[in-house]
């Protein structure tokens, strides 16, 4: 298990080994272990990747209550049906199905990607190194992207890297990974629905009145920009759009929680989309009327709009944007003209000020 | 007895668990719906979707918030962030009253999101007792714990579940909301008498019921919230309803959920069992565990299921 107890610090004392009683006897359990000596207990036990047996055995809850295997019985009586240790398996069980069912409701087209066993594998890891330490479970996935990236192969593998010296297949589902988790922290975070927003026509008042070089854009704050090296959010669409042609198995289930499908199911549909191309992709997500919305965007249009994000003037951000690109000023114009149209449109800003 | 029935809450009626898979049909059609329990972590941190549903749904139903992290039996200490936000929220949509589990969620910062059981020990009582004590103070109203289904006891017990649970809503003056369906797992899977379970509990601190079916694995039962209530458990809900003169029911269905007319309907067959002219409670004896599955369980071959109820809405994206 890779979290110790005695690791922890500022929260009280590593506790002192309780010495329940070795040995294969049923007896009551003499002395009787403190609170918190029997909750570290049961939380290594529980939580240890190798299982119940592997967990009542470990550093960690040797440490806390020394109870040789085949004794847990003397803390944790058995029932009429199953054994103590039958018994803690129930938990361990559910602790990871209960994580695993929400990462893969975070992440539902990588793991249409990986198949269900590779994903759960991926995911089954990330618990050991990224336990939950939140009254959420909604922050259980945020750490998800970057244990991709600290755990990618050391090498691209050949058959899979397009280019030698180009992004290798684990940048694809740490990009796809970070799109998901993105979506999902824009769907509950904060929006602005029913707040004023700046329309088109205000932005045309605006640009008639002179002064819109000088205005400085407040973004909504669900507005994501986000660039990738793989086209993930084209890939999301066509697995999305594939899912929705997959045959409805049980149409009685209606449940947001309800357990992934076969693997069969939505593991052939990924099957049949290939991992894309490495390629620049820039993407802006926002809300409205509480749906997440996604927008691809050009390299101008994404520094563009990154500037505007933070605080530049509609002058200095078209400016700089227009200085870093390399196309020629009345293709930029153009752009320009219709993002504008189409960001406001797509409610990406509050209001303008001077 | 000074202490009012219900702790002076009122008799809500028949409710239903909010879930997000019903949040359409209920915004457009307006059940008839006394009243809705919603998961308190669904809500609390939410500025999409799910907080303007329940908004909505708080302007012409009575609510209630039901908590899943609280962990009042944790060696932690309590987390006042959290529940500064429950408060928040509980003002937000006035909440009737703001309940969560006899148990405990993780240790050393760490949260295993299950509801974890505790041994029943003099020294587990006044600890938890204490800290609802500082709950209720920080609330600034009673806490409402419910019995949580469990799969475990511990050697070192020296009293029961329901001697636990009543010593505790005495000392630390709580109330308590009487899950009849983990008093049937629970009962199953310690080899207990749910019967006497629920004529054992302070029947006048009881504000509410929960109904829920479950999981069937023969050996043991796991509360999966994912089926109908089955006979057994409605034969105690009429023994319950009976001791306590009535109070809130509130049916949770959390997985494979049927659409909302077919939960609202599950729930209403609780009428049957509460009229006015109710017949005498089965023996202590009748309804003992059975050793085989009732008929309308789900018995179970697949993998162990996640017992509910679960905090994890699926984001809605274009």
């Amino acid at each position: 298990m890779s979290r110790g107890p005695s690791r922890r610090s500022g929260l009280r004392d590593v506790p002192v080994p309780v010495p329940v009683r070795t040995g294969t006897g049923t007896g009551p359990a003499l002395p009787r272990p403190p609170l918190d000596v029997v909750q570290q207990w049961f939380q290594a036990v529980v939580t240890h990747p190798a299982g119940v047996a592997a967990g009542a055995a470990s550093p960690a809850a040797q440490r806390l209550v020394r109870l040789d295997r085949g004794a847990l019985e003397q803390l944790v009586r058995r029932s009429r049906r199953l054994t103590a240790e039958q018994r803690l398996e129930i938990y361990a069980n559910a602790y990871y199905a209960r994580l695993l069912e929400c990462l893969r409701d975070t992440f539902p087209v990588l793991a249409q990607v990986l198949g269900a066993e590779v994903f759960d594998s991926f995911a089954f890891d990330y618990l050991q190194r990224y336990p939950s330490r939140s009254y959420t479970l909604y922050r259980l996935a945020e750490s998800f992207p970057r244990f991709l990236d600290e755990t990618r192969p050391e090498q691209p593998r050949a058959a899979d890297s397009t280019a030698a010296a180009g992004p290798a297949w684990p940048d694809f589902l740490i990009d796809l990974a970070t799109l998901e988790l993105a979506i999902a922290e824009v769907f509950d975070g904060p929006g602005a629905e029913g707040e004023p927003l700046l329309a088109p026509a205000d932005l045309l008042a605006r640009r008639a009145g002179g002064d819109f070089a000088k205005a400085r854009l407040a973004p909504v704050p669900c507005l994501r920009l986000l660039r990738f090296g793989y086209p993930v959010n084209a890939f999301y669409s066509s697995a999305r759009a594939m899912r929705s042609r997959q045959p409805v198995e049980s149409p009685e289930i209606l449940d947001a929680h309800a357990a992934p499908e076969p693997a069969s199911a939505d593991g052939a549909a990924a099957a049949d989309l290939p991992i894309p191309d490495p390629g620049e992709e820039h993407v802006a997500l926002s809300r409205t009327d509480y749906v997440v919305r996604r927008y691809s965007l050009t390299p101008f249009e994404s520094a563009v709009l990154a500037a505007l994000v933070a605080g530049a003037t509609v002058g200095d951000a078209i400016a700089g944007a227009a200085a870093a690109s390399e196309l020629p000023d009345d293709e930029l114009a153009a752009q320009l003209d219709a993002a504008f149209r189409r960001w406001t449109i797509a409610g990406f800003f509050r209001a303008a000020t001077s | 007895m000074t202490t009012p029935p219900r702790l002076g809450h009122a008799n809500l009626g028949l409710g239903v668990g909010l879930r997000a898979a019903h949040f359409d049909h209920i915004l457009r059609h307006q059940p008839a719906v006394d009243w809705f329990e919603v998961i308190s972590e669904n809500f609390v941190d939410s500025g999409g979707r799910p907080r303007h549903v329940l908004r909505q749904i708080a302007e012409r139903y009575p609510v209630v918030m039901h908590g899943v992290s609280l962990s009042i039996g944790s060696t932690d200490p309590l987390d006042f962030s959290y529940l500064g936000k429950l408060k928040t929220l509980a003002r937000e949509v006035d909440a009737r009253w703001i309940s969560d589990h006899l148990c405990w969620t993780g240790v050393l910062g760490s949260n295993t999101h299950d509801l974890l059981p505790v041994p029943f020990t003099e020294a587990t009582l006044a600890h938890v007792a204490a800290r609802v004590r500082t709950v209720q103070d920080f609330l600034e109203r009673p806490l409402v714990l419910e019995n949580p289904s469990s799969y475990v006891t511990f050697a070192h017990s020296t009293m029961s579940e329901w001697e636990f649970v009543s010593r505790l809503a005495e000392a630390a003056d709580c109330g308590l909301l009487l899950d009849v369906n983990n008093v049937y797992v629970s009962s199953f899977n310690h080899d207990l008498d749910p019967d006497e379970f629920i004529r054992s509990l302070p029947h006048h601190r009881i504000v509410q019921f929960h109904l829920a079916g479950h999981a069937d694995y023969v050996t043991h039962l796991i509360d999966t919230h994912d089926h109908h209530v089955v006979d057994p458990v409605w034969e105690l809900y009429r023994t319950a309803h009976q001791l306590t003169g009535g109070v809130s029911t509130l049916l949770e269905w959390d997985a494979r959920i049927p659409p909302f007319p077919v939960v609202h309907a599950e729930v209403l067959k609780a009428k049957r069992f509460m009229g006015e002219r109710l017949p005498a409670p089965p023996p202590l004896t009748g309804i003992a565990p059975a050793t085989t599955p009732p008929a309308a369980a789900t018995t179970s071959r697949t993998p162990p299921q996640v017992p509910h109820p679960l905090h994890h809405l699926r984001p809605e994206v274009a």
